[in-house]
């Protein structure tokens, strides 16, 4: 079965070939590709940007696919939604990872993003994946979709997973790659953990952060990058409103944690070959987030070897924002 | 092979008064949601918990932190 799909891009009728030949398959694809497909043993969502082997590009009619490894002990597709999602975690194998993919602009996605730190098993049992979106330009007039391709349903409003196992000998371990880094300027923090803000503490002090951001003009394609113990974790802006001194974030900002700007990237192609050089193995899985593409002008360029789709979300462990997710499966004992 | 559970260093390492930073965010997620927590609740029962949590954690992924393990017990 190997060699009938490696973790690229693929066409429709491929998929469909590889889906009835029994592979476990986690699956990228335009609403529109993954309606196609048979029912066997796949999850996927929407998404129609990838960083293909020849480099970014938009497609309407290939399926990104990545296959569960043949080393693995076994793979299950659950659904779950913001009533027992944190049932993700336990559902998990004791040893393995879980693919997930959840819909963008969603109650599940909100509830994720706010609160899988607390829930058991978090950290211990890997869990990665992406956002689904749709086509740019459909932003707010079409919906992203995961499907469960087990059962055959797709969902709007829920997120799919595949829990897979892993045998004694593998291990499932996450990584990130941030090209971007604090500007080690204000720091900036935060009350309560949410999407969208007014207040926040700027220095110690009270201050109104969407009026600070436009007091300082500042490039809001950078992120707000938090302090976690020394890992540089993004929160992207979607939305400074000045009428109503509203900050809106494509994730969660959360109390307790050091934010900074970001210090500017010229060039993003770069900027992550930079990063990848010292990658020592090839990974599982990887993805890339669609800020990345669009403000980085990504298209028909390169983020070193590695391919993937391109999303509006990416998860390693949390949500995750303008960050590449890698998955290595690596050998142990 | 990981020191037990009432070694003093892990009451140091949940408490935030021995700082270990990594180059893997897997490991500093853990020790900045350990933190989290801390500043959260400091009773006893929340610094046990959060002891049994890590020393899960790193005796399940001793092989992917070992560095991180040494600093830690250094």
């Amino acid at each position: 079965m190997s060699a009938t799909v490696r973790a690229t891009l693929h066409s429709i009728s491929e998929v469909q070939a590889a889906i009835a030949a029994g592979e476990s398959l986690f699956l990228a694809g335009s609403r529109e590709a993954l309606s196609q497909l048979p029912r066997g043993k796949w999850v996927g969502g929407s998404i129609c940007y990838f960083m293909a082997d020849e480099g970014g590009l938009m497609s309407e009619d290939r399926i990104f696919v990545t296959r569960v490894p043949e080393f693995a002990l076994g793979a299950e597709a659950v659904d779950y939604g913001p009533e027992n999602l944190a049932q993700l975690y336990l559902d998990a194998p004791a040893n393995g990872f879980t693919f997930v993919v959840m819909p963008a602009a969603t109650e599940v996605l909100k509830t994720f993003a706010e609160r899988a730190p607390e829930f058991e098993g978090f950290l211990m049992r890997p869990v990665v994946g992406w956002v689904a979106g749709v086509r740019a330009d459909l932003i707010g007039k079409d919906s992203p979709v995961v499907v469960n391709g087990q059962t055959g349903a797709i969902f709007e409003d829920r997120c799919v997973a595949l829990h897979v196992s892993l045998p004694d000998n593998k291990m499932a371990d996450l990584d990130i790659v941030n090209i971007f880094e604090s500007h080690g300027g204000d720091v900036i923090r935060f009350e309560k953990a949410g999407f969208d803000v007014t207040g926040c503490m700027i220095n110690g002090r009270p201050a109104n952060l969407a009026d600070f951001l436009s007091a300082r003009e500042v490039r809001t394609e950078f992120p707000l990058v938090g302090d976690y113990n020394g890992s540089s974790i993004n929160v992207s802006f979607q939305k400074v409103d000045e009428v109503a001194h509203k900050v809106e974030f494509y994730a969660p900002v959360f109390p307790g944690v050091n934010y900074r700007l970001a210090k500017p990237v010229v060039d993003y192609e770069r900027a992550f070959a930079r990063e990848i050089a010292a990658s020592d193995q090839e990974p599982a899985f990887a993805c890339n987030c669609i800020l990345n593409y669009l403000y980085g002008g990504l298209e028909g360029k390169k983020t070193g070897h590695i391919t993937g789709p391109i999303t509006f979300g990416e998860i390693a462990h949390q949500l995750l924002n303008q960050t590449m997710v890698r998955l290595y499966l690596r050998d142990v004992g | 092979m990981l020191p037990a559970v009432d070694h003093p260093v892990w009451v140091r390492l949940v408490t935030g008064k021995k700082p270990v930073q990594s180059g893997k965010a897997t490991f500093n997620m853990l020790i900045h949601s350990n933190q989290m927590s801390y500043e959260r609740d400091q009773s006893p029962e929340n610094v046990k918990d959060l002891i049994t949590k890590s020393h899960s954690f790193l005796t399940k992924y001793e092989s992917l932190f070992t560095n991180e393990i040494a600093k830690i017990f250094e």
